[in-house]
């Protein structure tokens, strides 16, 4: 298991939405998918690599087998729907890796390294770390609904909408805004207004690893302008 | 350093910014993504999106009644866009949808009611972003999406479907969602979160 270094990630998403968006067939958008579970192994996540990749090769399947033998609007519907989920599910499974495996404090000095503006980095690192609380509050808000007899589905909207919607969004919200409290008393202890250059314990440097991975995501790019352009 | 970051954001400005945009990136994924794949209904996605996150919007601009706050919203929807793969124009729509709700939010000192939910209108148009360039030269969305690898018959539907009168149909609900939901949300504010002393 290796580790690689940030900036070397957020080279490879810009790529994987290029090849994405460039893709000319399945067998691309598969190869793309196989590249970066790959990729996922290597930063020690082996299982999300195999059921990313099994996963895709069953949506590839169940796509092949509405083309083939669905009609009229549903095929359209699922064939549209299919298409979106293949544009968007290389892009989302490396950005699953990514996230998962860069921890914040990497994030931002890669980020410092790059001189993005703070104005932008500190809000991203934080938004990315926020989105899974958002479930799991939503888990807790959901039950709490249930135990006091608030319906959290369509039909309990339908019936009571305001009560619904207050139920959902103050929880919400208030937690929120005392998560943002805490986290910027947090890290104001921690020292993150410090105008000095930033440090980092952890030593970010682009090592042979990162250059390769790299090279590699950039042939497939090559590749797949060579094949699109009639070339190969 | 104190100097420097008290005229603008401050870092807990910055960080509160961060949680709120994650906020509005899940309810307008929860509202956009019922319409969004299907080519009929595809044009009332901005509308779905702008109906849920009033309160979000808005109790971010009482939390940070400063400049860049809502422009930093704006710029990190657009790199989620682009980076998921969606069409350029949506993502660059919600970039420049936030510059404007930014300053029109900023006419009224972003304490202002009508002003904020002015900007909370124009900030849910940037959804429309992609649409709008469908419209103005459908030959060369299709081929962006095409080669996006959206399948031809989805964007012929999208083609019957997209006359005139859907186009101000959706401009027009996405604006009426929106008040809807700046509406709630101004009332969810001042109902619950001011006393509760969330808001300054």
């Amino acid at each position: 298991m290796s580790r690689f270094d940030p900036r070397a990630k957020l080279f490879l998403l810009l790529l994987t939405v290029l090849c994405a968006a460039l893709a000319p067939d399945l067998r691309f958008q598969f190869a793309l998918v196989g590249l970066i579970g790959g990729f996922s192994a290597l930063c020690g996540r082996w299982r999300y690599a195999l059921r990313g990749i099994l996963a895709y090769g069953l949506l590839c399947a169940f796509t092949f087998w509405c083309a083939g033998s669905l009609s009229g609007t549903w095929r359209t519907m699922f064939v549209a729907f299919l298409g979106l989920v293949h544009k968007v599910y290389a892009c989302g499974m490396l950005a699953g890796t990514v996230i998962a495996t860069t921890r914040v404090n990497e994030f931002l000095s890669a980020m410092a390294r790059l001189r993005c503006p703070r104005k932008l980095t500190i809000p991203l690192a934080v938004m990315l770390r926020y989105l899974p609380t958002i479930r799991e509050d939503w888990r807790f808000i959901r039950d709490a609904m249930r135990l006091r007899d608030v319906s959290p589905s369509l039909w309990g909207f339908l019936r009571a909408p305001a009560m619904t919607v207050n139920c959902l969004y103050v929880p919400l919200l208030t937690a929120a805004s005392r998560a943002a409290d805490e986290l910027s008393i947090a890290a104001v202890t921690r020292g993150i207004e410090n105008p000095k250059p930033r440090t980092c314990l952890v030593t970010i440097r682009m090592t042979a690893a990162d250059w390769v991975v790299m090279a590699l995501f950039a042939a497939f790019f090559a590749i797949e302008l060579l094949w699109t352009g009639g070339i190969l | 350093m104190q100097t420097m970051m008290k005229q603008g954001l401050s870092v807990k400005d910055l960080v509160t910014a961060g949680i709120f945009t994650a906020l509005f990136l899940v309810f307008a994924l929860v509202g956009g993504i019922f319409f969004a794949p299907n080519p009929v209904l595809t044009f009332y996605m901005p509308v779905g999106s702008a109906l849920l996150c009033g309160p979000v919007y808005l109790l971010l601009l009482a939390k940070v009644p400063k400049r860049w706050a809502v422009t930093i919203l704006g710029a990190i929807l657009c790199a989620v866009w682009f980076v998921t793969g969606m069409h350029w124009a949506m993502a660059l729509g919600y970039l420049i949808a936030g510059i404007l709700a930014d300053l029109t939010a900023g006419t009224g000192g972003y304490r202002s009611r009508t002003r904020n939910a002015l900007s909370y209108l124009l900030l849910s148009l940037g959804g429309t972003g992609s649409y709008l360039v469908f419209f103005a030269d459908p030959e060369g969305w299709a081929s962006t999406m095409l080669g996006n690898g959206t399948e031809q018959s989805y964007i012929d539907t999208m083609r019957m479907t997209g006359t005139t009168g859907i186009l101000l149909a959706m401009l027009l609900g996405t604006v009426l969602a929106a008040a809807v939901s700046a509406l709630v949300g101004g009332r969810m504010l001042k109902k619950q979160f001011e006393k509760a002393g969330i808001t300054k």
